[in-house]
């Protein structure tokens, strides 16, 4: 049974955010997201807010937008009436990509019949999985179209990783990474990328062999950097930390929406096999070194360091972000890399000023409602 | 040969070995109790039990007594953890915690007080008494919440609901020890002074406490080591001056946690765990409490003792179940937060206790009552506590995975 993609229109995009759930004593976390939820299940929201593996974490899907200034505004709204509900129950939200200094083993499995699947599948990698990222929807016209693109980003995932990362600290030490939750990630059998497949047709029949081993059952089984995901007619891309304000997950999407356009108006056609020869070392000098890190050219055969690389990049497709109304975003993004800024320079700023990580995640917690990302930005400019 | 090198006889019972026995003791009854799968703290009063007729075979005082200043320090520690967990910003975010803390209180002293006067009771005496049975048990509440790992909306609730009923009752029972003095025909400055410097005392004391903590906390390493030793010392010193000054170390060190917790604007001291010390302390504290409570007191007023224990108890529920569930809680978690404040233990029966040293008469009349209520609570207490908190969801499940017994064949992504 092949799978169907859906289509959908190109370039429309959205964002899941998985949120931390904290309490207000020592803002470790907390089990708050079923109360949560059934509160915020009363309210008229845009977008969907679910619950996640973990009674610690819960998850912000968006709706389908066209424009930057409509998913940031909707975003601002979501944010606002779960803050309104989570101080009624004294809980703290934040954002981030890993909670600084939990132990993983106190949290607990939502008791969903799939989540209480996992954790019996997995073991303790379930339970090590609270950690909190960013996903972004691109819609793509067709299937072919989503396997050339989930190709084509995949050389541009260290940005995303450099620009989101803020997941410094884990289990109460600094990593010396710039993203120690992608460790999480790695830790299960499917994830990685997808296979050198060029066309859908191509990629069902890699499916159908999967499937015919019993080792999946759908998509939802592939956790791929970045994957197709015909049930929306998107591809997804799966590498971002939770930034730690809506304001910058909304960037980061941008960023996304305006690569793609641009990506699918100006065609690769490079073998696939160099790339992910180099896949795995660039990524790792992503999570490990951010902005400095050297990024493999094996097409040129040198290395370029990624900052230059990303800026390189947002100047490139700087007249695709004018058309999609995504200028401002873009030109954030731009002095953020030109600064070398991320959220965890910020988080490491905090420690540093601190010295308390319970300190550092209210300072988190505050910074997720207050958003103030964008003014600092600019300030620092 | 001179033998003076070698103990003399009759030993005389030291307070590390006091200590000592009364901890190992008491562990091997909450293992008992582990075994028996009863709540652990049973198995600690149970041992308080067997061994209260014990010391008094041995010729000692009331165990109340020779070891009141381990009762001090445990209930000084389950106090100031409880004030640390009292929100006064929660409170004024979401009214009806407050008001459920209110409400239960009042209706339990009100049954109390109704059933005891038609018992006969005198009105004052009987004032004092419903005063006592407004109270819930920290200890018992602090130490099932962490032998259960529960967390969450009732859990939280439960120990801001508490802390204010403690808080209630302690202002209470000063107010009501000033018309205790007036029939006990003091003078009239000592019935207005003595309350009003219990009050404000406690309250000064705490304040300086957590302000010195602070002070000292802003010049530390902010480590949880360091600030641990902080907060145990600082808590210490608190219950030595309370007894020191003549003040109850129930109200002071309440007032310390609280101030430590909710006049923290600059976020100086770490919110240590205390649990691993505290357990030693409230070991001993139920053996202590255990042997306080002599089973004769059930004969001679158990009737009345259940009378009380049921009028508490029905206030306590009716309270919460009135308001909780305007506070956007489900009703399975009001019931479970109800079950969670009815146990009563070494908070009502030292303030019981205190009362009677000041005040003889009442000893006397209803201090027999109370401790066959206090009694009966002790063993029911922590059963409804574990109940309440497993109703409720606050609970960690035995074993959430194993009881759902899910077959793991197929692969799903935890992060879709």
């Amino acid at each position: 049974m092949p799978l169907e993609f859906t289509r959908s229109e190109p370039l429309t995009f959205g964002v899941e955010l998985e949120l931390m759930v904290l309490n207000t004593r020592d803002y470790n976390l907390s089990r708050g997201a079923q109360d949560l939820l059934a509160r915020l299940a009363k309210r008229k929201l845009p977008g969907e807010v679910k619950p996640e593996i973990t009674e610690s974490m819960i998850e912000v899907n968006s709706a389908v937008n066209r424009r930057h200034g409509a998913l940031v505004a909707e975003l601002r709204t979501v944010r606002d009436a779960i803050m309104q509900e989570a101080r009624r129950l004294n809980l703290a939200i934040a954002g981030g990509g890993a909670h600084p200094f939990h132990q993983w083993q106190e949290r607990r499995i939502f008791a969903t019949e799939r989540f209480l699947h996992v954790s019996t599948l997995y073991g303790y990698l379930a339970k090590q999985f609270t950690v909190f990222g960013q996903h972004i929807h691109v819609g793509v016209a067709s299937g072919d179209d989503a396997v050339y693109l989930t190709h084509a980003l995949a050389p541009f995932i260290p940005h995303f990783i450099a620009l989101s990362a803020s997941s410094p600290f884990s289990q109460g030490v600094d990593t010396s990474f710039e993203t120690s939750r992608l460790h999480a990630v790695s830790a299960f059998p499917l994830s990685g990328q997808m296979p050198p497949v060029v066309t859908w047709s191509e990629f069902n029949r890699y499916f159908d062999e999967m499937a015919g081993y019993g080792i999946v059952a759908s998509m939802k089984d592939f956790y791929w950097d970045i994957r197709p995901k015909p049930e929306y007619g998107t591809i997804e891309i799966r590498i971002c930390d939770t930034p730690l304000t809506m304001e910058g997950a909304a960037q980061l999407a941008a960023y996304a929406q305006t690569l793609a356009a641009h990506l699918l108006a100006n065609r690769r056609r490079d073998a696939l096999e160099p790339q992910y020869r180099v896949y795995g070392y660039n990524r790792f000098q992503a999570c490990r070194f951010g902005y400095e890190a050297q990024l493999i050219d094996p097409y040129a055969r040198t290395s370029v360091r990624l900052r230059e690389h990303l800026l390189d990049t947002l100047e490139r497709i700087a007249p695709d972000g004018e058309r999609l109304e995504a200028k401002a975003p873009l030109d954030a993004l731009w002095r953020m890399a030109q600064a070398a800024q991320n959220d965890t320079g910020w988080l490491r700023d905090r420690y540093a000023e601190l010295k308390s990580m319970p300190d550092v995640v209210r300072m988190q917690a505050r910074r997720w409602k207050e958003s103030a990302r964008e003014e600092a930005a600019q300030g620092r400019a | 040969m001179n033998l003076a090198f070698l103990p003399t006889l009759p030993f005389t019972l030291s307070y590390p070995l006091l200590f000592g026995v009364l901890l190992v003791a008491g562990m091997l009854g909450g293992e008992l109790a582990r075994i028996a799968r009863i709540p652990r703290i049973i198995g600690y009063v149970v041992v308080g039990f067997v061994l209260g007729p014990f010391t008094q075979a041995m010729g000692m005082g009331s165990l109340l007594d020779e070891a009141r200043i381990f009762v001090d320090l445990a209930l000084g520690l389950v106090l100031f953890d409880l004030g640390r967990r009292m929100d006064l910003q929660w409170m004024r975010r979401d009214w009806t915690i407050a008001a459920c803390g209110f409400a239960e209180a009042l209706l339990a002293f009100f049954a109390v007080l109704a059933t005891l006067l038609a018992f006969r009771y005198d009105p004052v005496e009987a004032g004092l008494a419903a005063a006592i049975a407004m109270t819930t048990s920290p200890a018992v509440l602090l130490l099932t919440v962490h032998d259960t790992h529960s967390e969450g909306q009732v859990t939280e609730r439960a120990m801001n609901v508490v802390a204010l009923n403690g808080l209630s009752a302690s202002i209470l029972v000063t107010i009501l020890l000033g018309s205790a003095h007036f029939e006990a025909r003091s003078q009239v400055e000592v019935a207005i002074l003595h309350p009003l410097y219990l009050f404000l005392g406690s309250l000064a004391l705490g304040a300086a406490m957590a302000w010195l903590s602070r002070v000292i906390a802003r010049h530390i390493e902010k480590t949880r080591e360091v600030h641990f030793a902080l907060v145990a010392g600082m808590v210490v010193c608190a219950v030595g001056l309370a007894s020191m000054l003549k003040l109850p170390v129930i109200l002071a060190l309440l007032a310390l946690g609280l101030f430590a917790r909710n006049d923290d604007r600059s976020y100086d001291l770490l919110n240590v765990n205390l649990a691993p010390v505290g357990r030693l302390l409230y070991i001993v504290l139920f053996v202590i409490t255990g042997a306080a409570l002599p089973l004769s007191s059930l004969m001679t007023a158990g009737i009345v003792g259940a009378a009380v224990a049921a009028a508490r108890a029905a206030g306590k529920v009716t309270g919460i179940l009135a308001i909780a569930p305007i506070g956007g809680i489900r009703i399975r978690q009001a019931i479970g937060l109800g079950a969670a404040v009815l146990p009563m233990s070494s908070l009502a029966l030292l303030m019981l206790h205190d009362i009677a040293r000041i005040f003889p008469a009442f000893a006397a009349d209803l201090s027999t009552v109370l401790i066959a209520c206090i009694l009966l609570m002790e063993l029911a207490g922590p059963f409804a506590v574990q109940w309440g908190l497993r109703f409720a969801g606050d609970a960690l499940p035995v074993d959430p995975v194993a009881t759902a017994q899910m077959t793991a064949r197929t692969p799903t992504a935890p992060g879709d």
